[in-house]
């Protein structure tokens, strides 16, 4: 992968990309290159009270093809976090934040969010596959595209609901064709602003699975913010847990279960239940 | 209804109430068909009907292209928005006497008056149609790369459309009840006119045939106005808060 010319004046220390090197995805995990970066990362929001800093210094990093899951009491900026490493939000001047490399000042080309709230990210108006199309229209050939939507919407398994309008569908659907939609772009990144939260337990272990494999076969990198421990356990490589008010990163716990997952098989291993406690108390303090 | 009208009928007829100008249900039939026969009635409905349409078709252009651009333009919007709270607020019925003395006797008063009352509505639900979107959507638009050309004609102004269909709807109304007024006190053509020629030549017979013609055709015009806009925008009848 050769980055292009404007990485060479936005040399970010930590960030080792060697020219020439080529790396095959997913085989030489020991120099895992980072997708999305964040240094000293502050990020001030307008709010009632006046102007509040909900971030300070944050660094955090997520590696190539990595699932990185955030968390957090409420409150703690998970889901800012997430918006600015899309550049869906303006961080204070002196933080910095990459994706492959290159400044984000918007959102960056390969980068795809995956709102919570469904139902008002879709557009009511456009059939299941017209949705998912989205990001495709005047961008690719009409050909190519209708391609793309057919791969997406196999992918979630909604092939068959395609001229459906979104809100016949169930909820859990309706956030798979909000996944599929992200994946017709071929994102190099998944932002997941708890996606499955508003899904009831059974959907939401279906759409775990789905994303798992999902994400299996793209080698999407995943930045996944979540309230659920087991969901965070369950699916990550890492979990990042923010803390304090403005927020800073308080925990990085590495999660070395072995993949595939399985909701049963997985979450009945001693190591499962280590982290899942590991997690809990990092977030609520039993021992404070 | 017709119990109603049965009713009408026979206490009209056996003067229980005995009042010298109320015509007995047989009687205003009678008062219609004669007005049908003449022609009158068809050329007076005519008449208020083309009013109408002209003056709402002007309306709604005016308000949907306000609108949008007001919606679309915070700077705009700031600056305007005092100004269409006052001028909303006047009566419409008030600025009847003022445009009949700028215009005379003509159907561009009667025109001035409909467009400049019924495009508040549609101008106001224009406005709220784009600002009140949704901010996922345009978060949506925004992780998607959309130019703003591209937001706009793709999720802005489709997203907007049914809180559009609505003012259109209201201004539908409005332009009738605006054109018989005006027609009534100015314009010396259409129904209001002959309503009220009707009352001075004490012929309440014609007068109630001409009320129950301007309520058919208010019905009709809505009915209208329904069945095309939900061929025309089939996603309407799925959005719950926009049915009916």
């Amino acid at each position: 992968m050769t980055e292009p010319a404007v990485a060479s004046d936005t040399t970010v220390p930590g960030v080792t990309t060697v020219p020439g090197v080529k790396t095959v995805p997913g085989v030489d995990r020991t120099h895992v290159r980072p997708a999305c970066e964040c240094r000293n990362l502050s990020v001030d929001l307008e709010s009632a009270q006046g102007t509040q800093r909900i971030l300070a210094g944050v660094d955090f990093e997520v590696g190539e093809a990595e699932f990185v899951s955030v968390m957090g009491r409420s409150g703690s900026g998970k889901t800012t976090l997430l918006r600015a490493v899309g550049g869906l939000l303006d961080p204070a001047t002196d933080s910095t934040v990459t994706f492959h490399g290159q400044p984000v000042l918007g959102p960056p080309d390969g980068v795809v969010f995956v709102f919570q709230n469904y139902a008002a990210s879709l557009l009511p108006w456009r059939t299941v596959e017209k949705n998912v199309a989205l990001g495709l229209e005047g961008k690719v050939a009409k050909a190519e595209m209708h391609q793309r939507v057919a791969e997406a919407l196999a992918m979630v398994g909604l092939a068959d609901r395609a001229k459906d309008y979104p809100w016949r569908l169930s909820g859990g659907m309706q956030q798979r064709v909000q996944l599929a939609r992200a994946l017709a772009m071929r994102p190099r990144a998944l932002l997941m602003d708890e996606p499955f939260g508003a899904l009831d337990a059974m959907t939401k272990g279906a759409l775990q699975d789905e994303l798992q494999r999902v994400q299996e076969r793209t080698r999407a990198t995943v930045v996944f913010v979540t309230h659920d421990i087991d969901e965070a356990v369950y699916l990550s490589d890492r979990i990042v847990i923010l803390e304090g008010g403005p927020a800073t990163v308080a925990h990085r716990i590495d999660v070395n279960l072995p993949r595939p997952r399985d909701q049963l098989a997985t979450k009945e291993l001693p190591e499962f239940l280590r982290l899942r406690r590991q997690v809990y108390d990092a977030i609520v303090h039993r021992d404070d | 209804m017709v119990v109603l009208v049965g009713l009408w009928e026979v206490v009209v007829r056996s003067r229980v109430v005995d009042f010298q100008f109320l015509p007995a249900p047989s009687a205003v039939a009678r008062g219609t068909g004669r007005l049908l026969t003449s022609g009158e009635l068809v050329a007076n409905l005519l008449h208020t009907l083309q009013v109408t349409l002209l003056g709402w078709a002007i309306a709604a252009l005016l308000g949907i292209g306000l609108g949008l651009l007001l919606g679309l333009s915070e700077t705009a919007w700031r600056y305007s928005m005092a100004s269409i709270e006052v001028m909303r607020a006047i009566p419409p019925v008030s600025l009847v006497p003022v445009a009949l003395l700028v215009f005379g006797f003509s159907i561009r008063m009667e025109l001035t008056i409909i467009v400049f009352v019924s495009a508040w509505p549609v101008l106001v639900n224009a406005i709220h149609g784009v600002r009140g979107l949704q901010s996922e959507l345009l978060d949506v638009t925004r992780t998607l790369r959309f130019s703003r050309p591209a937001t706009i004609r793709k999720v802005i102004l489709p997203a907007a459309l049914p809180s559009i269909v609505v003012g259109l709807r209201l201004a539908m109304s409005l332009s009738l009840v605006l054109a018989v007024v005006a027609e009534m006190i100015g314009n010396p053509s259409g129904l209001g006119s002959a309503l009220i020629r009707a009352q001075q030549a004490l012929r309440p017979e014609e007068m109630f045939a001409y009320v129950l013609t301007i309520g058919m055709l208010g019905v009709a015009l809505n009915t209208a106005f329904r069945f095309l806009s939900l061929r025309a925008l089939p996603s309407l009848a799925g959005d719950p808060g926009n049915a009916g």
